[in-house]
């Protein structure tokens, strides 16, 4: 009876769809026509057909950024993902140690972006800082200026601190929906603590893991605001991701090479969801 | 066991706290010296001097108003849709989902040439509705994500007895689903909230000559002879927001992340 005035589910999802239209296709499609054209102003541009992709997926330097981006993600995630599963394995299942700690998980996260490495420099600050004073007093030589390992293992220790929290709340939240009843069938097969984890504790955690696998990628792989606010993408280039490239042609006013580029990337982005997605149906129907 | 796990959370507290400690610090002594304050005293003059400034006081408010907006607007337009995905089954609900995740980690500074350009056409350049609109483009999966998973664990036969009766979705939503999801609400609200409140490339694109938030007017301390207090008290206050959000939802932070595809 009351079926007939349910509505659509279409209808409840265009609200939704109607905003990211607005924020996001509409955006893409302006940039995609954009990339077609040598911008002097936006109004007087000169049609160059697909002349700025050749460009970029002939140039070395596109290359070179695609792998110290890849190579950063790759450190990223092979520091936080051991760690935030380790780190949601110490948390009680309740109690106020819990809730402390997942608080504590959850304040990096509350740091501007831009805050991030002002603090971080701070803190390593020969002067003034915690931690650049107690380097100084063990008389370690740290130079993230011009050695390019140690602005890796800043921006590294840096990105870590911040996203840890995530990999380790998601790892939580999975953690939390097993029953306790799994636990007590396992001890009673008198299952090691690795069994535990592999066949108890790690399927439950497989979705979100999935899912902060893409989040905590894609924002590895695209990170932007941190480390340039570390050192610029010096020393000489050595971390100059793909973004930081983007963004100094956006400071230049290279519009269209800017514009082929923002799709270059967002066509990454597009197969990287893509590949995670079959993944995680492959995962689904497996089970 | 337990007292290694104590330890390690412990460690853990101190490498996460650390930068926290290091910001309160600075923000409470003298950087640059003046007549009353010489260089390196303790003093409340950072926080003061944040009063004196109406670009520090103004960043403020902006901030606040373009977080609030876009809380309240992605909540609005994520609660039908996490509602429509949990209980119907329906042609186009995989695309939607690959959609909704795209958007979520495409990085702004891929879509801040156009968004900035379209944007300037539709007059929303300089305003707090501008960054609320486009900060949409990743809160709106998110909030989708995370409500949905509250709904799900609604039982069905709640609706049931809802629309039996005689509650219209509406009316439904707003006596019953809302009260009984109103952690997920919550938790929603923290992670839209903090998420808006951290972006930077959107918000500085975006903010020209008027409607600065707070992250650019840090950003615009530095200079040649940078007052590292100032900066850090300034951050201090940046921070605030977020942990009474967290007050807020503490118990409930790591509820709420089923993943279904």
């Amino acid at each position: 009876m009351a079926r007939t005035n349910r509505p659509h589910p279409w209808m409840m999802l265009l609200p939704a769809l109607a905003i990211l239209v607005v924020v996001g296709v509409v955006p893409l499609l302006i940039v995609f026509h954009y990339s077609f054209y040598d911008i002097f102003t936006l109004q007087s541009r000169s049609w160059v057909g697909t002349q700025w992709y050749q460009d970029l997926l002939t140039s070395d330097r596109f290359y070179d950024s695609l792998a110290r981006s890849l190579g950063f993600s790759a450190l990223a995630l092979s520091i936080q993902f051991p760690l935030g599963i380790c780190i949601a394995l110490m948390i009680p299942r309740s109690g106020p140690v819990r809730t402390g700690t997942l608080v504590l998980l959850a304040l990096p996260l509350v740091v501007p972006w831009n805050m991030i490495p002002i603090i971080w420099l701070s803190l390593i600050d020969a002067d003034t800082g915690l931690i650049g004073q107690a380097i100084t007093a063990v008389g370690w030589e740290f130079d993230y200026k011009f050695n390019a390992i140690h602005t890796w293992a800043l921006i590294a220790v840096m990105d870590t601190w911040h996203w840890v929290g995530l990999v380790a709340i998601l790892s939580y939240s999975g953690l939390a929906s097993i029953s306790p009843s799994h636990y007590q069938a396992a001890a009673i097969d008198q299952a090691s603590r690795w069994q535990v984890f592999r066949w108890v504790e790690l399927p439950a955690m497989r979705g979100v893991l999935l899912m902060a696998f893409l989040l905590r990628f894609m924002d590895s792989f695209m990170i932007y605001t941190e480390a340039f606010g570390i050192n610029a993408g010096g020393p000489a280039a050595a971390t100059s991701f793909l973004t930081l490239d983007l963004g100094e042609e956006m400071r230049g006013f290279d519009y269209g090479p800017a514009s082929a580029r923002s799709i270059v990337y967002f066509a990454m982005t597009a197969c990287v969801v893509w590949v995670f997605l079959r993944g995680f149906s492959r995962e689904e129907s497996g089970r | 066991m337990k007292a290694i796990k104590l330890l390690c959370l412990l460690l853990l507290a101190v490498f996460i706290l650390l930068p926290f400690v290091q910001v309160a610090q600075l923000s409470v002594i003298s950087t640059l010296g003046t007549p009353d304050a010489p260089l390196g005293t303790v003093t409340t003059l950072n926080y003061r001097n944040i009063f004196a400034s109406s670009a520090l006081t103004s960043s403020l408010v902006n901030s606040v108003t373009y977080v609030t907006l876009n809380v309240a607007l992605t909540l609005l337009v994520a609660l039908p849709a996490a509602y429509a995905i949990s209980r119907h089954q329906f042609r186009g609900k995989r695309a939607f989902f690959i959609t909704l995740l795209a958007f979520r980690v495409t990085p702004p500074v891929v879509l801040s040439l156009p968004v900035f350009i379209w944007f300037s056409q539709l007059n929303l350049i300089n305003t707090p509705i501008g960054i609320a609109l486009v900060h949409c483009v990743f809160n709106v999966p998110i909030a989708i994500w995370i409500l949905e998973s509250f709904i799900s664990a609604v039982p069905r036969a709640y609706d049931e007895s809802a629309r039996l009766d005689g509650y219209s979705t509406t009316r439904f939503f707003y006596t019953f689903l809302i009260p009984v999801i109103a952690p997920g609400i919550g938790v929603t609200m923290f992670f839209c909230f903090v998420f808006s409140w951290v972006e930077v490339v959107f918000a500085r694109t975006l903010t020209v000559t008027d409607g600065k938030p707070i992250t650019m007017a840090i950003s615009n301390l530095f200079g040649f002879n940078t007052d590292v207090g100032l900066v850090m008290a300034m951050t201090v206050f940046s921070l605030l927001p977020g942990l009474v959000m967290i007050y807020f939802v503490r118990h409930h932070i790591a509820r709420g992340f089923v993943v279904r595809a």
